[in-house]
């Protein structure tokens, strides 16, 4: 019997060309509760998916006993023992706790009756106090996770992963929830957790591994380590990586304030949100994943539905604005370009002239009832020249172009519709290395320009960059701000993670 | 991508040639002038229809009331005339239920956001019903004399055109302008090539949908006007038959994807003059009525699965997950 239940050995798996994970080592003791923390993209996720069979490497090895394994489906990562328990679970909303415990390895024929009574000898045995005839769907986040970890249990796990368990749940949840880990650490179950909140990781775990750029930074026992240190090994990033190396030296000053907004809320995920924004600077917008900074600005927008608005003031140039839809915010000036191009960026049957002439008509249509295939040839033209666009011409599709290109197009589509507030969401995500260097001279560019500029990134270097004053949003609001001069990444990092 | 769908294009037009050949060879009392216009005659109003289905697929949605449309309409026009109200009052009355019927259909679509398929399957039988129900005394409404001169819409010619085709071709040529040469059109085919994109760049989205479901019901009460005009009647319980097959059938066929924004009225024409051509030919055979419906819903069939390879939507590709 070995001392790790599970091990991996330069465990890589490549996503398109990038490294979710390269060459990471990781070893789960027997019995223990292993912490994973790390940036957003530090290859996290990725890692656990490994573990979990949802993702399968590229190269490397896995060791399950000490023998060699590599699970390609969770269902063979489950015959090894390895249960994972996902943010989103996986139970059945619509039947019974007894029934989702059982699913998938139901007889021919299942008396109800029997079922019960085995879930509830079972549910006791681990001191669990949930209902089995409850419908699942009723249930709150910390029963519903329970049912999940009973079912991990009943699948005799010896390994159960967690990605974000505690994110759900309220504080005596948590604490509940924290006792039944170590309830089944001493079942012998060896657990694997993510978690962006360090205290808990702190708390929690015997051992703690930091990732970073998808590589192993350090692992070490829980004892040795303190906030300072896990934030240090976050972020603490090899500077001859001169793209996002260089810092701001000067920062531009605050123009007029174009856009504030107080109090938004939008449950669960913006939280009373206030902010300023003011023209002729670069206002950089960091948080993780989940802080809300996305939906702020949607809501700012008019692109996420009115349904779902829950109140707050948006004052734009003076003037309270409420956009229900994105058509007259864009007559307004904002230009939201979004994190997600290919849902809601590009139409990808049309040509590149094509997209950047529908903003055009979209924002300016009066006198073009009637289309100009000359006036789109132009526009393609002007903006392919100048944002240096590479294609075989305006006639090719954008479903055709490189990342960073239909980027590209999707940002020429919002400036020819000259708007004054321009929201990057997540500007260079999925852009080759070049675009991404000509999409930061843009922004720069515009801001020189006197536009008022935002930039959410959840890329610590690329916020520091760009940004002459970063706002740090957390759990749906803002709750940090600071100059160019004074930001470090230490500092942001500190207060985005509780 | 556009190598595809030209090939689908292509290769549909070359079945219609080849089916036409073998149906002019070897099919007795096919390649006739008065089964030629009959032909065309029963392809015209199909391809009406077409056009308006056309309209809404391209902006990725679906009108099975068309033949409610169709219908309703068009009954209640005769059936005022033989109440006793003169024919431009009936017409106006017509128009006015085709468009109030247009708009309950779009706002259900573009505001209430109901899909497009359950909405009309509902307002279809419900405009349906309500025409059978409290409209029409007879399931057949019968010409009277009031609409005298009319019936040149549907049987009259010009220059030995018959006059539907003279519609169709009008039509075509409409729908073609609007959705090639207006901001409309440029708005539909984004709407269809994705709605979040058009509705993030500003597209008003919800008014386009609301004018492409009006358009469409318009079209279709066009093509109603159409058909009582060339047999002198309008049967109401054609919205019983199974006729909106059919109309999918062209538009499909035709190679304009039900994932939208892609086509154009072209691929109605074809998908028309094939759909039209074989019909005819399995009438001429005498074929039964459960053979015909076997062979279309086997074409139909290839034709959607066709669609879907030539065509496919992005949905899965545009996952990109979480590292």
């Amino acid at each position: 019997m070995s001392e790790n239940i599970l091990e991996l050995r330069k465990a890589t798996k490549v996503y398109g060309g990038a490294p979710a994970i390269d060459e990471v080592d990781f070893e789960l003791r027997r019995g223990e509760i292993h912490a994973l923390v790390g940036e957003n993209g530090a290859g996290k996720s990725t890692l656990t998916k490994v573990m979990a069979g949802v993702v399968n490497l590229t190269s490397g090895q896995m060791f399950v006993d000490g023998r060699e394994a590599e699970p390609r489906t969770p269902l063979e990562a489950r015959h090894l023992g390895i249960a994972m328990v996902f943010q989103e679970n996986s139970l059945v909303p619509t039947m019974t706790v007894a029934q989702n415990l059982f699913l998938g390895q139901e007889a021919f024929y299942n008396r109800l009756r029997g079922i019960y009574i085995a879930a509830q000898q079972f549910l006791q045995s681990l001191n669990f106090d949930v209902t089995p005839t409850a419908t699942v769907g009723l249930l709150g986040a910390a029963k519903k996770q329970m049912v999940e970890i009973a079912r991990a249990v009943l699948h005799k796990a010896k390994v159960i992963i967690f990605d974000e368990p505690t994110a759900s749940l309220t504080p005596e949840e948590k604490k509940y929830f924290f006792d039944l880990v170590r309830d089944l650490k001493k079942r012998g179950v060896s657990i694997v957790f993510i978690s962006h909140a360090l205290e808990e990781a702190l708390q929690l775990a015997d051992r703690i591994t930091v990732l970073r750029d998808g590589k192993h930074v350090v692992t070490d026992n829980a004892a040795n380590f303190d906030r300072a240190r896990i934030v240090q090994a976050m972020v603490g990033r090899d500077l001859s990586n001169t793209l996002y190396g260089k810092r701001k030296s000067t920062s531009r000053p605050a123009g007029e304030r174009v856009l504030t907004v107080q109090n938004l809320k939008l449950a669960p995920m913006v939280k009373n949100n206030s902010l300023s924004i003011f023209a002729g600077q670069i206002t950089g917008v960091f948080g993780l994943v989940g802080a809300g900074r996305t939906e702020t600005f949607k809501i700012v927008s008019g692109v996420l539905k009115r349904d779902f608005f829950h109140g707050g003031e948006i004052i734009l140039h003076g003037r309270p604005v409420r956009y229900l839809v994105p058509a007259p915010a864009v007559k307004a000036g904002i230009a939201y370009i979004t994190e997600d191009r290919k849902v809601e960026g590009f139409f990808e049957t049309m040509s590149i002239a094509r997209n950047i002439y529908l903003g055009l008509l979209a924002k300016f249509p009066r006198g073009r009832f009637l289309l100009s295939g000359r006036e789109a040839e132009k526009a393609g033209q002007d903006w392919i020249s100048k944002l240096n666009v590479r294609s075989i011409g305006g006639k090719a599709k954008v479903v055709e172009l490189s990342g960073g290109n239909q980027q590209k197009v999707v940002i020429a589509k919002s400036l020819t519709q000259e708007p004054d507030l321009i929201i990057f969401d997540e500007p260079t995500r999925g852009v080759d290395v070049g675009a991404i260097v000509e999409i930061h001279e843009l922004i720069n560019r515009l801001a020189d320009e006197g536009k008022a500029v935002v930039v959410i990134s959840s890329y610590l270097p690329e916020v520091m960059a760009l940004s002459d004053r970063i706002l740090v949003s957390r759990m749906g609001k803002v709750v940090e701000e600071y100059s160019a001069a004074e930001a470090t990444e230490e500092k942001i990092m500190y207060a985005a993670i509780h | 991508m556009k190598l595809g769908r030209l090939s689908q294009q292509g290769i549909v037009f070359a079945i219609f040639i080849a089916m036409f050949a073998g149906f002019a060879i070897f099919l007795h009392g096919f390649a006739t002038t008065d089964n030629m216009l009959a032909l065309l005659q029963n392809v015209a109003v199909l391809g009406i229809l077409g056009l308006g289905m056309a309209l809404v697929v391209i902006g990725r949605g679906v009108d099975l009331s068309l033949i409610a449309t169709l219908a309703v309409p068009p009954g209640l026009v005769l059936q005022m005339v033989q109440d006793g109200s003169s024919l431009p009052v009936a017409l106006a009355t017509a128009l006015l239920l085709t468009v109030a019927f247009g708009l309950v259909n779009g706002w259900l679509i573009a505001y209430a956001e109901v899909p497009a398929l359950f909405t009309t399957l509902a307002t279809g039988l419900f405009l349906a019903g309500f025409g059978q129900a409290l409209l029409f005394k007879l399931d057949v409404v019968q010409w009277s004399a009031g609409l005298d001169g009319f019936e040149k819409l549907g049987q009259g010619a010009v220059l030995g055109i018959p006059m539907p085709i003279i519609v169709f071709a009008i039509t075509c040529v409409i729908v073609a302008g609007l959705l090639t040469r207006t901001r409309i059109g440029a708005y539909v085919y984004a709407i269809g090539d994705n709605p979040n994109a058009a509705r993030a760049t500003g597209v008003p989205t919800r008014p386009v949908i609301v004018l492409e479901y009006v358009l469409a019901a318009l079209i279709g009460c066009l093509a109603g006007l159409v058909m009582a005009a060339s047999v002198n009647s309008m049967p109401t319980r054609i919205y019983n038959s199974t006729w909106i097959y059919d109309v999918i059938l062209v538009v499909v066929l035709g190679g304009i994807g039900l994932s939208g924004g892609r086509g154009g009225v072209v691929n109605v024409v074809i998908g028309t003059l094939l759909i039209g051509t074989l019909l005819n030919g399995m009438t001429i055979m005498d074929m039964s009525y459960s053979a015909q419906n076997l062979i279309k819903g086997v074409v139909l069939l290839a034709a959607v699965i066709a669609d879907s390879f030539l065509n496919p939507r992005n949905e899965e590709t545009a996952q990109q997950g979480d590292i």
